[in-house]
């Protein structure tokens, strides 16, 4: 491919939602192997939205279709959930979200092998292991490619937010690291992750794109792990800074609260800044380390502020937005959340300081999965 | 000196444990090198040449002595490949009880159908298929942690060898008794059955109370448990000997019970690692001391009969029921190839057949034995194989 793809029209703030998800074995509960079967199970089974894999064999990817109301979305990945909950348990393995795995060591993850990822192992060597991480993918539908560029520029004042509002990774390798998400920083070692250029034309995207493919930096656009990327051939932009959260519901409601943010940010069009990026990435990183108590730098007010009150003013400034959308719901659980200052890192910490095992934490892990919120009450720990 | 020194010099237990290790490790490093063979294959042909069949260094009380060794070994075994047997998965999967059953009884009628066809006497035919249907836990264990196997295959390979030792074990339990032949009333063989069978599930489910109550106090410690289970696996084989109860079904009903009933998750997934590692290289080598190859020269066709039609049953008992549980024609394929090790426990049956009965039919035994030592040589390959060919094993770095 030499060009790049034309960006194809969508219906405008339509949804969509790409979730990677951890098989475990239900005795130690580390990572299975197991991707290669299951997907064959999984293939014997009708269903709606994508089933596919990753780059390690005990990752699973799920993609919702589009869809313009985040209950329809919540509807199909429910529905999803229950296939392959039924799935897993005849062949008695476990799913779950999370970021990462707590304990699982890289070392031992082998590579799903397909032309892409084999490549991709390759040339990132032992990144390619290590990049056994799990996000949540957030697509939105754009009507052009100037407003995707738009909103990828302007929704990366935002991005911390949805760092911490997923955040769902404080373990990783056998220890607490102290961040809320670990995942962040795996991700980071690689050379096309970080931010795209400040370019706001398409035409001028399509120029620089051209010049990384002569240059032999990329072969597609697949290849710029950014945090935020227009998908052209979807017609979207695609959020891929988040953890992927431990319920299905909580991936959702991030996925209402963008599309709120979008539809607001698309009306109200503030004036796209430069200088937002001086304290991007430190931004960034205080939002994986710190959750929703991190204090973020706005380089615009030139002012400090917590990211939690940071989110409870941006719902507040949503309110209608959502009431537009049918959102209301999505919109006040994350204000709730905002508010009580408790993400699935939180959660995660919580279990671990009760059961004294991380084992057992990846198993409340597949309980929350499978049940929801309140799971804990019903299960016997 | 020679006040210090008495020749020849007494070979102790210590001795024969170190001497064990380094000669199995020596064989099983040969055994990687030539690509083909897994390391167990290394370490039977060490056993078998240093016994009676070999260069005959090692003698009968010397194994005896490595007798502490080897219950150690088994118990360790027999505990694990109870917590391979998870109800969960049995509730969730229809297909795989009766998979299960169906293998194991298939092996059990072909088997003695066949030694019955050679008019060899009923029980000892009985017997002899009951030991048939057991897969070898340890080569399946040990071969698939060798090769790093893990999957969809693997995870089936051990649930069906831990059923399959179950019945087993039961049915071993129930003809054993009868083929004493001091217990000769209806009445003391009901007795002696039901003492052994209830008393080593009683026993098995007390170390279970012992071990959960006691794991109050270590907590989630993974070295603390780790020592639990040790000593408890210690104590439960020690209190059966002691008992006369079944070593075997305590210790595998320990480890179900741990598995199934340990409703608060109060135990840990300990992983036995290096110590296992020990004691199965001592196993192997133990156990390969006992290799007789004589019955296939003296008795070929019923041995080949016998092999022939064990071999076609556990894979046609695995194919009946493959759609039930979804597996692939490939997939059943292999799981029933996996199927096929007879070794440790085969051994410790056959020679508890033979100290319980010793006018039992040598002629069967040496039948028996033969088999073993057949798919003792040729089971942990064929295992290797067929876990490599399902695509569960990690390249192999040689």
């Amino acid at each position: 491919m030499d060009t790049l793809l034309p960006f194809k029209k969508s219906a405008p703030l339509t949804i969509g939602l790409e979730l990677e998800l951890q098989l475990v074995d239900l005795h130690h509960f580390n990572l299975v192997m197991e991707i290669n079967d299951f997907l064959r199970r999984l293939s014997e089974i009708s269903h709606t939205g994508t089933i596919k894999p990753e780059i390690t064999q005990s990752m699973l990817e799920i993609n919702s279709s589009v869809h313009l109301s985040y209950l329809s979305l919540l509807n199909e990945v429910e529905e999803l959930r229950g296939i392959l909950v039924e799935e897993a348990d005849q062949t008695h393995i476990g799913i779950c979200g999370g970021g990462a795995h707590p304990f699982q060591k890289w070392k031992e993850q082998r590579i799903f092998q397909t032309e892409r990822f084999s490549s991709f192992s390759e040339q990132y060597g032992y990144l390619a292991q290590q990049f056994t991480v799990f996000g949540q993918h957030i697509h939105i539908g754009c009507a052009n490619a100037e407003d995707s560029l738009y909103l990828c520029h302007a929704m990366a004042r935002y991005l911390p937010q949805f760092i911490a509002l997923s955040a769902a990774s404080p373990f990783h390798q056998d220890v607490d690291t102290t961040f809320d998400c670990s995942r962040l920083t795996v991700i980071s070692a690689f050379p096309l992750s970080g931010t795209p250029p400040w370019i706001l034309s398409w035409q001028e995207f399509k120029t620089y794109y051209q010049k990384m493919l002569r240059l032999g930096v990329v072969k597609s656009m697949k290849d710029f792990y950014w945090d935020i990327r227009p998908k052209p051939e979807f017609g979207t932009i695609e959020i891929r800074i988040c953890d992927t959260p431990l319920t299905i519901s909580r991936a959702v409601d991030l996925v209402a609260y963008a599309q709120a943010l979008a539809r607001w940010l698309l009306e109200k069009r503030p004036t796209l800044c430069r200088d937002i990026y001086l304290t991007y990435l430190i931004n960034r990183f205080r939002a994986a380390r710190y959750g929703l108590e991190a204090i973020l730098i706005d380089p615009i007010q030139q002012k400090n502020i917590l990211l939690a009150d940071d989110i409870v003013q941006t719902c507040n400034q949503l309110e209608s937005q959502a009431i537009n959308l049918g959102s209301q719901d999505a919109l006040t659980r994350i204000y709730i959340m905002a508010v009580e200052r408790k993400n699935d890192a939180a959660w995660l910490r919580k279990q671990y300081a009760e059961l004294r095992s991380l084992n057992d934490v990846v198993r409340s892990q597949t309980e929350i999965w499978r049940y929801g919120e309140g799971s804990e009450k019903k299960c016997s720990h | 000196m020679h006040d210090f020194l008495h020749f020849p010099l007494h070979i102790n237990p210590v001795f024969l444990f170190g001497l064990t290790l380094l000669l199995g490790l020596l064989g099983g490093e040969i055994a990687k090198l030539t690509r083909i063979l897994p390391r167990i294959s290394g370490y039977i042909a060490v056993g078998f040449l240093v016994g009676p069949n070999g260069f005959n260094i090692v003698t009968k009380t010397l194994l005896i002595d490595a007798s502490f060794f080897v219950d150690i070994a088994l118990g360790l075994i027999l505990f694990d490949l109870g917590r391979h047997l998870d109800f969960n998965w049995l509730r969730h999967d229809r297909g795989l009880l009766p998979m299960a059953i169906t293998e194991s009884f298939l092996t059990f009628a072909a088997v003695f159908t066949v030694l019955f066809l050679f008019k060899l006497p009923w029980l000892p035919s009985a017997l002899a298929a009951t030991i048939a249907m057991a897969t070898s836990p340890a080569v399946v264990l040990m071969v698939a942690h060798d090769i790093s196997s893990e999957g969809p295959i693997t995870r089936r390979t051990m649930i069906l060898t831990s059923l399959n030792n179950l019945f087993a074990l039961i049915l071993f339990t129930i003809l054993l008794p009868i083929a004493h032949i001091k217990s000769s009333t209806p009445q003391v063989i009901s007795e002696h059955i039901t003492y052994r069978l209830l008393g080593s599930v009683v026993l098995g489910l007390i170390m279970f109370m012992i071990t959960i109550n006691l794991s109050r106090l270590t907590g989630k410690n993974k070295d603390s448990q780790f020592v639990l289970f040790v000593g408890a696996i210690a104590l439960s084989i020690g209190m059966a000997i002691s008992l006369n109860l079944s070593t075997m079904l305590t210790l595998f009903t320990l480890g179900v019970v741990a598995r199934n009933f340990d409703y608060k998750h109060k135990l840990t997934e300990v992983d036995f690692g290096w110590l296992a590692r020990l004691f199965f290289v001592l196993l192997f080598v133990v156990t390969g001391v006992y290799l007789k190859l004589d019955g296939l020269w003296k008795f070929t066709w019923i041995v080949l009969i016998f092999l022939i039609v064990k071999i076609l049953a556990k894979i046609c008992g695995v194919f009946i029921f493959s759609a039930t549980s979804r597996l692939t024609k490939q997939q059943a394929l292999t799981l029933g190839v996996t199927l096929l090790p007879m070794a440790e426990l085969a051994i410790g049956m056959s020679n508890r057949l033979v100290y319980f009965n010793p006018n039992f039919s040598y002629q069967l035994i040496t039948i028996i034995t033969a088999v073993v030592a057949v798919l003792y040589i040729l089971g942990p390959i064929a295992v290797q194989l067929a876990f490599i060919k399902t695509g569960e094993a990690e390249k192999l770095s040689y």
